[in-house]
């Protein structure tokens, strides 16, 4: 089954081009490594099949369905950066909030959610601190308590931006080891990844970005020497200046 | 019980003017948008005085209508300044809330004229005072002024939303990402809570008028943020600091012979001041030894 | 008629308020520029409410309502405003905005208590704003102060300026940014005191933002926004000193607050590059040309189809290939017309493009064809997928990256999908041909 389809995903910001006409389906089961240079858009292509940035173009689809459709099936763990660490949760409080999503608006968190919450912890090795504060913790752990987030979740699909950056040596083995846990479970998995050395052992399937999509496959078969040059030589120039323009027409008459 | 002095009338106004003020500010604080809070209670003004003059009575449920309008429009006006010009959010307040304001006090000498109750002084101020010769009415078997009904319902209506919205509120504010991916509306939330802002400044107007609400809205929830790690006691704490604030500040201006409102501000002030030097968690005076604790942790973790 | 009204200048000019006025304009729009492009405008918000305090002490410490005595206690009270923000940023865990409300509201309702406890007449003045009311010494104080501003201003321009672009730079530029920064907002704290007599201190951050953002939709470069800014703050504070005139409810402060709005307003819609309607205009315009360039293209594909043997398209055979009905081909063959780039045939059955309509509907043809090649070719995408983007990019591509794509594809012959790219030189033999045509056409 395809777990995930992108349409000609297309994403300008102050009318530069971030994205432009992606299109690329992943097998359910897939973990998949985000692959591109600074400013290729990795972050723009997660966060814009979650819908948390409007695309001006394209379409995506999850499980078959529109994404709108499907969120209880998407877990999302955002850049450490882009949250305040000093709000004041405790780690207890946001492997909950994994929970929000199944139990809607009103409902509140109960005993099978605390539970699941601190399996989460537990599994990331952060039980211990679950009554701290956020702010507290290093990096490798905010990263932690973020990824029992997304295990609380529950998903089917998960897209993890950055989950690697900042964390020490064993935060990164755990996490490894989770999300190839994941992957066993059949869950498919999307990670944004910078570090190329790493990408081969980490992941079964790469998606090559540079603002348009390079290559998608397997990590043997897009792992070549010609790729990777053309995944990091730099963008196209002529596509660079002038898809930035195009983002501000009218939408295009169709016709044959 | 029955038999409150006028004190005790004032003292319990201010409180239901403080408390969602200090609720809702929490959020604002966690949000980083002290200072929409402060455009809002600035721009509620026209809103007021438009629904007065159609009114023409300042406990009227018309004028909180107005100041919701007023609050949504001054949050809609910054956006469209901020989001199809080049200029930048802080001006874009400077710019809405100024307009709105200034328009506020020229509506006031045209539309109201020499009425009593709104005038210049009452937005600078407010006045509590007026509580304690209200009518007396019968509420629930117990003799309460008319003038604190209002100001009570929305005390309690907020408390009831806070409690009720407790988890939307949160996660759009730390993690607003995972908010949207859950499909709760960041743009709904934040309208909602410009709304309900707007409504409970104008509950507060006439106590404390359009800008020492700001205080009311701001100092209770950065008390709070510097004693605690934990948002429901942040808020709990928040709503300490409204009620302490609202007796001490009655009895400092009767001490002093002062305004009652500003009175109120002031002590909510000298309690900010306290929990800056021995908060228990971020006071300066504590933090050195906090800090050294904290570094110990994490020695001991890694 | 001239004399008079060079009489009723003099005389204007001869009173202190339009003086005043003059000067809270040139102060405040001077420094509201870097406020702006500083993104500290609600410093000047905060500063502004923390002076109040200030005004109070002034009036009790100085019996004789000394105006330098209460010009100093206000400034002191907002530099401490500003102290007392930095310090609560460095020290706890609160953000500006959160410590920026605090000292806003607390000094405020210091200065508010104060007052309520010696009943004192005439704080009212500042905070709502009064020019009508100026006294002579506060006149003096108000010229000093702004000629020292605009000097200070002026000495430090250029300090101030990569200042307010890139702080680390300036940093690294080996300049004293604690001193330029201490300077920055002393001076702010100058200009706050200045303008509070004229619009009262709840209303200065106007007098230092709108003007200043008003200028910063006109204009990219500092110098020119300074000018602008000043030029608009004075009018508007003079402007609204004379509006104010006119009814004895009108008070200067607001009058002169809204009228700065205003004029805000009509830039914020009018200005001729950022303003609202330019943009929308800019963008209806836009819309109708692509709108015509596709009728273009549709008639050139016609023709195409017909081997360029025919000079004309029916109105029924284009309205079945664009799917739309006669009435809206009627309307888009009107709009080429009105445009010169295509005439009617009697009865309007066909139409026929004109040399203008056949060199845009060659070049869009053309913009289409390459851009498909380009996807395929150098960016890898795959043919059956670039047609929706080249329907696109087809109306955005100028000559100098058509003439780069032709060189970058080696001035190629053929589209992905085989149709013919027509060049340059094709497009002007075809043009007379055509030409020919029309001319013995009908």
């Amino acid at each position: 089954m395809i777990a995930l389809e992108t349409h000609d995903l297309t994403v300008t910001y102050h009318k530069r081009p971030v994205l432009y006409g992606v299109d690329v389906e992943v097998e359910e089961g897939s973990l998949v490594g985000i692959i591109g240079p600074n400013g290729a858009g990795k972050s723009s292509l997660i966060k814009s099949i979650m819908g948390v940035i409007p695309t001006s173009g394209g379409w995506t689809k999850v499980f078959g369905k529109p994404i709108q459709e499907n969120l209880h099936r998407v877990g999302y763990v955002p850049q450490r950066e882009s949250v305040d660490w000093d709000f004041p949760v405790t780690v207890m409080d946001v492997a909950l909030m994994g929970t929000y999503g199944k139990l809607g608006l009103f409902r509140r968190a109960g005993k099978k959610e605390k539970f699941i919450a601190s399996e989460a912890l537990d599994k990331v090795g952060m039980l211990p601190y679950a009554k701290r504060q956020i702010g507290n913790l290093s990096g490798g752990q905010q990263q932690r308590v973020f990824l029992a987030r997304a295990i609380a979740q529950d998903s089917d699909l998960y897209f993890m931006d950055e989950p690697f950056t900042g964390v020490d040596a064993a935060t990164e083995a755990t996490i490894i080891t989770l999300l190839k846990e994941m992957r066993e479970k059949g869950k498919t998995v999307l990670v944004v990844h910078h570090d190329l050395q790493t990408a081969r052992d980490y992941f079964d399937h790469l998606l090559l970005l540079n603002m348009r999509l390079v290559a998608y496959g397997k990590t043997e078969d897009t792992y070549t020497t010609e790729l990777l040059q053309k995944t990091y030589g730099g963008r196209l120039t002529i596509l660079d200046e002038v898809a930035g323009q195009a983002a501000n027409l009218p939408e295009a008459s169709h016709y044959q | 019980m029955l038999s409150w002095n006028p004190w005790g009338w004032m003292m319990m106004m201010c409180f239901f003017v403080a408390l969602p003020c200090a609720l809702l500010g929490v959020y604002l604080i966690l949000r980083r948008m002290s200072l929409v809070g402060d455009a809002i209670s600035h721009s509620a003004l026209p809103g007021i005085v438009v629904a007065f003059a159609f009114v023409g009575d300042l406990s009227s449920p018309w004028l909180l209508v107005g100041a919701a309008v007023a609050g949504v429009l001054v949050t809609v006006l910054i956006e469209q300044i901020h989001r199809r010009t080049r200029i930048k959010q802080d001006s874009a307040i400077g710019i809405a809330f100024t307009s709105l304001f200034a328009l506020g006090l020229v509506l006031i000498r045209f539309l109201v004229g020499d009425k009593v109750h709104l005038d210049q002084d009452c937005v600078l101020e407010g006045d509590v005072s007026h509580v304690a010769y209200a009518k007396i009415v019968s509420m629930f078997g117990a003799d309460v002024p008319d003038a604190l009904i209002p100001a009570g319902i929305v005390a309690i209506a907020t408390v009831i939303l806070i409690t009720v919205f407790y988890r939307t509120l949160t996660l759009s504010s730390f993690d607003s990402g995972l908010a949207a991916s859950f499909g709760y509306k960041p743009g709904v939330v934040h309208y909602a809570l410009m709304a309900v802002l707007s409504v409970v400044v104008v509950a507060a107007f006439e106590a404390v008028g359009a800008i020492l609400v700001i205080a009311l809205l701001i100092l209770p929830g950065a008390t709070a943020y510097l004693c605690t790690h934990r948002l429901k006691l942040m808020l709990v704490l928040s709503a300490v600091h409204a009620l302490i604030s609202s007796i001490a500040g009655i009895y400092i201006s009767v001490y002093f012979n002062g305004k009652e409102s500003a009175g109120v501000v002031i002590a909510g002030t000298l309690l900010f001041l306290l929990a800056w030097l021995v908060g228990p968690v971020d006071g300066v005076m504590v933090k050195a030894v906090q800090r050294r604790k904290n570094t110990l942790d994490k020695s001991e973790l890694e | 008629m001239s004399l008079d009204l060079f009489h009723y200048l003099a005389l204007t000019l001869g009173q202190k308020a339009p003086i005043a006025a003059i000067c809270v304009g040139f102060c405040c729009g001077l420094l509201g520029c870097f406020v702006v492009v500083r993104r500290v405008a609600l410093v000047g918000d905060a500063i502004s409410h923390a002076v109040f305090p200030g005004v109070v002490a002034g009036f009790i410490w100085s019996p004789d309502r000394n105006p330098w005595m209460i010009f100093l206690c206000a400034l002191v009270a907002g530099l401490f405003g500003v102290v007392v923000v930095r310090a609560i940023v460095s020290s706890t865990r609160l953000k500006s905005d959160a410590a920026l409300g605090i000292v806003l509201a607390s000094f405020f309702a210091f200065g508010v208590f104060w007052n309520s406890t010696q009943q004192l007449a005439g704080v009212k003045g500042y905070l709502f704003g009064d020019l009508t009311t100026i006294a002579d010494g506060d006149l003096w104080m108000m010229t000093g102060a702004t000629a020292a501003v605009t000097t200070l201003i002026f000495i430090f321009l250029r300090p101030f300026r990569v200042l307010s672009f890139d702080e680390g730079f300036a940093i690294g530029l080996g300049y004293p940014v604690r001193f330029l920064n201490a300077l920055f907002f002393g001076l702010l704290a100058f200009a706050v005191v200045v303008a509070m007599q004229a619009v009262g201190v709840i209303l200065v951050s106007a007098m230092l933002i709108t003007p200043a953002a008003t200028a910063y939709l006109l204009t990219d470069r500092i110098q020119k926004m300074m000018g602008l800014s000043v030029l608009i703050g004075v009018f508007a504070a003079v402007g609204g000193w004379w509006i104010s005139g006119l009814d004895n409810r009108l008070q200067t402060g607001p009058v002169i607050t809204l009228l700065a709005s205003f004029i805000f307003a009509l830039i914020y819609l009018f200005a001729p590059r950022h303003g609202v309607l330019a943009k929308f205009l800019r963008h209806a315009g836009r819309k109708s040309r692509v709108h015509r360039e596709n009728t273009l293209k549709s008639i050139y594909r016609i023709l195409e189809g017909e081997g360029f043997k025919v000079a004309g398209v029916g109105v029924e055979q284009l309205a079945e290939v664009r799917k739309l009905s006669i009435e809206d081909v009627l309307k888009d063959g009107k709009d080429l017309v009105d445009n010169d780039e295509a005439t009617w045939e009697e009865g309007k059955t066909a139409i026929y493009l004109t040399s203008p309509g056949w060199r845009r509907a060659t070049e869009i043809v053309r913009n289409h064809r390459l851009w498909e090649l380009y996807l395929t070719d150098q960016a890898d995408y795959a043919a059956d997928h670039v047609h929706d983007d080249a329907e696109k990019i087809e109306h955005v591509l100028g000559a100098d990256t058509v003439r780069k794509l032709e060189r970058d594809l080696n001035f190629p012959e053929f589209d992905p999908h085989g149709k013919p790219i027509p060049s340059l030189e094709a497009t002007l033999t075809m043009e007379k041909t055509i030409g020919k045509q029309e001319g013995t056409g009908y």
